[in-house]
């Protein structure tokens, strides 16, 4: 089924805030499923298989120990929490990023960073290369599930990013294991909070 | 011209009571399309018009201007007065719709049949803009349909006590549903505008209102039937019923929000620097003063507090009647004169409204303002993580400082919990000491959320880039994006409590439905309000220069 950029980006919000995330990364899951979508990766097959993974209950395992090159966690980076850090020091960028998980989530803050500095950067690691702009990307072989290592460095303008999509077709699988993570942020109803939450209480059919 | 009133600070224009007695103006959206679709010389028409006896069937208007053409497909429906609801938990309503990008083949039309009756349950595609749904009025409905049947034009009154034949209860754009994105419209000079492709379906659908009734009335009736007299068609606005899925809306979206209120407190600061006022503007100021005064009398509600505003409202009117004579317009920098007397000496309802209405005679000054209140800046969302933590909490300082002061233990100050029902996904409130809610709460208390943030911050080196805070307090993350807009965009916040006992929704729906255009509003309880659109505004087909702009300020006295 074809979806609109708009929810693709609600529903990754939504599943991150359900996997246990805080919101600020949550927002920032949402922005950057959308922008995967708009260069033609899936990104909600990439954010289901993370937050399968389970990350958000010991995040400070898999978050960079500090922000002195090179990065490293205790154990594999989340790229939620990686991926932030990058575009928020899109200025003092590490060259070098160590063992990271879903790592193509990553791209989409290697970009704000791009676009931030208004310097294309160039994101490697085993058996792909990925470069970026900001608003285009071009990647060379495949992003692997896991890398061990990943190097960021400045490049050229030379590169041809893919044409931007503006809807989003993705995986059925991974579209209904986002919804059942959102699923957890909703209430579960009550007759109390039917009647009152919403503010009944005059008759609306009149 | 040179601006040298400066804004009001965003500690007076954006308190919660303050936002929750706005009125539309000039930058209102609905006054933004009608006057735009005026100047342009848009044509409407209706290509499709297939309804049975019962009301049941399909119909297409189609607006046209110099660049694109917009279609309302509309879907009557016999709804079963069980399932007559105004609540997001609806399944079914009295009339369902969309706005089509261009004509829709017949094809289209039985795609869209297949899933925009069914709303939130279908999906719709990119050619798609918005989707919505309307119910009857019910008692209004069947009087004038009644007495269109019998040859009877329906009694005034009962069409001046409820104002509309049928009222929205959603209007989903902006890629819901399956809908196009923002995006794909956003560059379109004739829906730059917030809201605009949803101000035009609901026009349009006034539209289709009136030409049901009159089309189901012929079905009864017969050769008896008489059409609706176009005075009274004119009085029949659109009826919305708004809850609080609307609310969080200024709070998710800081940046737009700001551009509603710097807008219009730009064109009030513009107004007020005038030096002197003509004897063309003060006429225009007063005739339209006394047009506001005849609208209010036909603004009636039964909410306590609603009651006592109005009250408070009708008393300020006869003030303001009496500086109107002494001291009048005629001195030096009036405007600025009658908003510092206002504010000293009025209810925040009566000091909104002439805020607004200050801006009438001076089109020219202000309505350049109206494509600026779109959030064209995608890059606001992305945090600069090189600032120091000591800037980021001056930043949250300058937005939040007022909250600092507050209890955030007292169980007064935190009282509520904003949360989704996993029951059709219906934004609630609900009482976090009494319900089990706590864990679902939605971030949208952001006076909490920065006096928390400042706290922590302040136990960290104050040279530190923000980045080192943020990677080890992700909580406090959402809060610094907002601090860093904030200081970029200064009314992008409320300055008041979201989750108090004594906080008021509907203070939030009021501000936002006051920028849609909305007049007469009506609370049914403190998290619900009732509104009235489009009322007295001209038909499509009778749409033009000379009446599209002041059509919120009727002549007539109604009852």
């Amino acid at each position: 089924m074809s979806f609109a950029l708009n929810e693709v980006e609600v529903t990754a919000k939504k599943a991150t805030r359900g996997a246990g995330y805080d919101w600020g990364l949550a927002e920032e899951a949402g922005k950057a499923t959308r922008w995967l979508c708009i260069q033609g990766l899936d990104g909600p097959t990439l954010l289901a298989s993370l937050l399968a993974a389970g990350y958000a209950g010991e995040l400070s395992n898999h978050r960079p120990k500090t922000l002195a090159a090179p990065w490293n966690g205790a154990e594999s980076l989340c790229p939620l929490i990686t991926g932030s850090a990058l575009s928020d020091c899109a200025a003092t960028l590490p060259g070098e990023i160590g063992a990271t998980t879903a790592p193509a989530i990553l791209l989409p803050f290697v970009a704000s960073a791009a676009r931030q500095t208004g310097k294309p950067l160039q994101l490697s690691g085993s058996g792909f290369s990925a470069w970026t702009d900001g608003d285009a990307l071009s990647v060379q072989g495949s992003i692997p599930a896991e890398v061990e290592r990943l190097t960021l460095e400045h490049a050229g303008e030379t590169a041809l990013g893919n044409p931007e999509l503006t809807r989003s077709t993705p995986d059925a699988a991974a579209w209904d294991t986002l919804n059942q993570f959102a699923h957890r942020i909703y209430a579960p109803a009550t007759e109390e909070s039917r009647l009152l939450g919403a503010g009944a209480g005059l008759t609306d059919n009149d | 011209m040179s601006e040298t009133t400066a804004l009001r600070p965003a500690l007076t224009a954006m308190r919660l009571s303050r936002l929750g007695s706005m009125h539309q103006c000039r930058l209102s959206f609905m006054r933004q399309l009608t006057r735009r679709m005026a100047q342009e010389n848009w044509s409407f028409a209706r290509p499709v018009f297939d309804i049975d006896a019962k009301g049941v069937g399909r119909a297409v208007y189609t607006a046209q201007g110099p660049d694109h053409t917009y279609s309302l497909v509309a879907f009557a429906h016999d709804l079963p007065p069980e399932m007559r609801s105004d609540r997001v938990i609806a399944t079914a309503w009295d009339a369902t719709f969309t706005l089509f990008d261009g004509v829709p083949t017949t094809a289209d039309l039985d795609r869209l049949e297949k899933n925009v009756p069914f709303q939130e349950a279908g999906r719709v595609t990119d050619r798609e803009l918005s989707v919505s749904r309307a119910n009857r009025s019910v008692r209004l409905w069947a009087h004038v349909m009644d007495a269109l049947a019998s040859g009877q034009q329906p009694d005034r009154d009962e069409v001046e006590k409820v104002g509309y034949l049928m009222r929205t209860t959603a209007v989903y754009g902006s890629g819901k549903l399956g809908a196009a994105d923002r995006e794909k419209t956003a560059h379109r000079a004739d829906v730059q505008a917030p809201f605009q492709i949803e101000m035009l379906s609901v026009f349009l659908t006034r539209a289709f209102v009136r030409d049901l009734v009159e089309e189901m009335a012929r079905a009864k009736g017969g050769a008896k039937a008489i059409r609706l007299d176009p005075a009274i068609a004119s009085r029949l606005g659109i009826g919305n019923s708004t809850g609080l899925g609307l609310a969080p809306f200024i709070v998710n979206h800081p940046v737009l929000f700001n551009n509603w209120i710097e807008a219009r407190e730009t064109a009030i600061a513009r107004v007020c620097a005038l030096p002197t006022a003509s004897a063309d503007e003060i006429a225009q100021f007063k005739a339209l003063f006394d047009c506001q005064k005849i609208s209010f009398a036909g603004w009636h509600s039964e909410h306590p507090i609603q009651i006592e505003k109005l009250a408070s409202l009708h008393g300020d009117l006869s003030k303001i009647d009496a500086y109107l004579s002494d001291p009048g317009l005629t001195g030096a920098a009036p405007w600025q004169a009658l908003m510092d007397w206002a504010s000293a000496n009025l209810g925040e309802e009566a000091q909104e409204m002439l805020a607004s209405l200050i801006l009438e005679p001076y089109g020219h000054l202000v309505d350049d303002l109206g494509p600026t209140m779109a959030d064209n800046t995608p890059e606001a969302f992305t945090i600069d993580g090189s600032i120091s933590i000591g800037d980021t909490a001056a930043q949250i300082e300058n937005s939040f400082g007022w909250a600092f002061d507050l209890d955030w233990d007292a169980k007064g100050n935190i009282a509520r919990a904003w949360y989704v029902s996993e029951e059709k996904l219906e934004p609630r409130l609900g009482e976090r000491f009494n319900e089990p809610i706590a864990e679902y709460e939605q971030p949208l208390a952001p006076a909490r959320d920065a006096t928390r943030a400042y706290q922590a911050l302040k136990t960290w080196d104050a040279d530190k880039p923000i980045a080192a805070f943020l990677l080890r307090h992700p909580e406090h993350r959402h809060t610094v994006r907002r601090a860093q807009i904030a200081a970029r965009f200064p009314y992008s916040e409320i300055h008041d409590n979201t989750i108090a006992a004594d906080m008021l929704p509907i203070d939030m729906l009021r501000v936002k439905l006051a920028f849609f255009g909305a007049t007469h509003f009506d609370p049914r309880s403190d998290r619900w309000v009732r509104i009235c659109m489009y009322q007295d505004t001209p038909y499509p087909e009778d749409l033009s220069p000379e009446n599209a702009d002041f059509w919120t300020y009727p002549t007539e006295v109604s009852s």
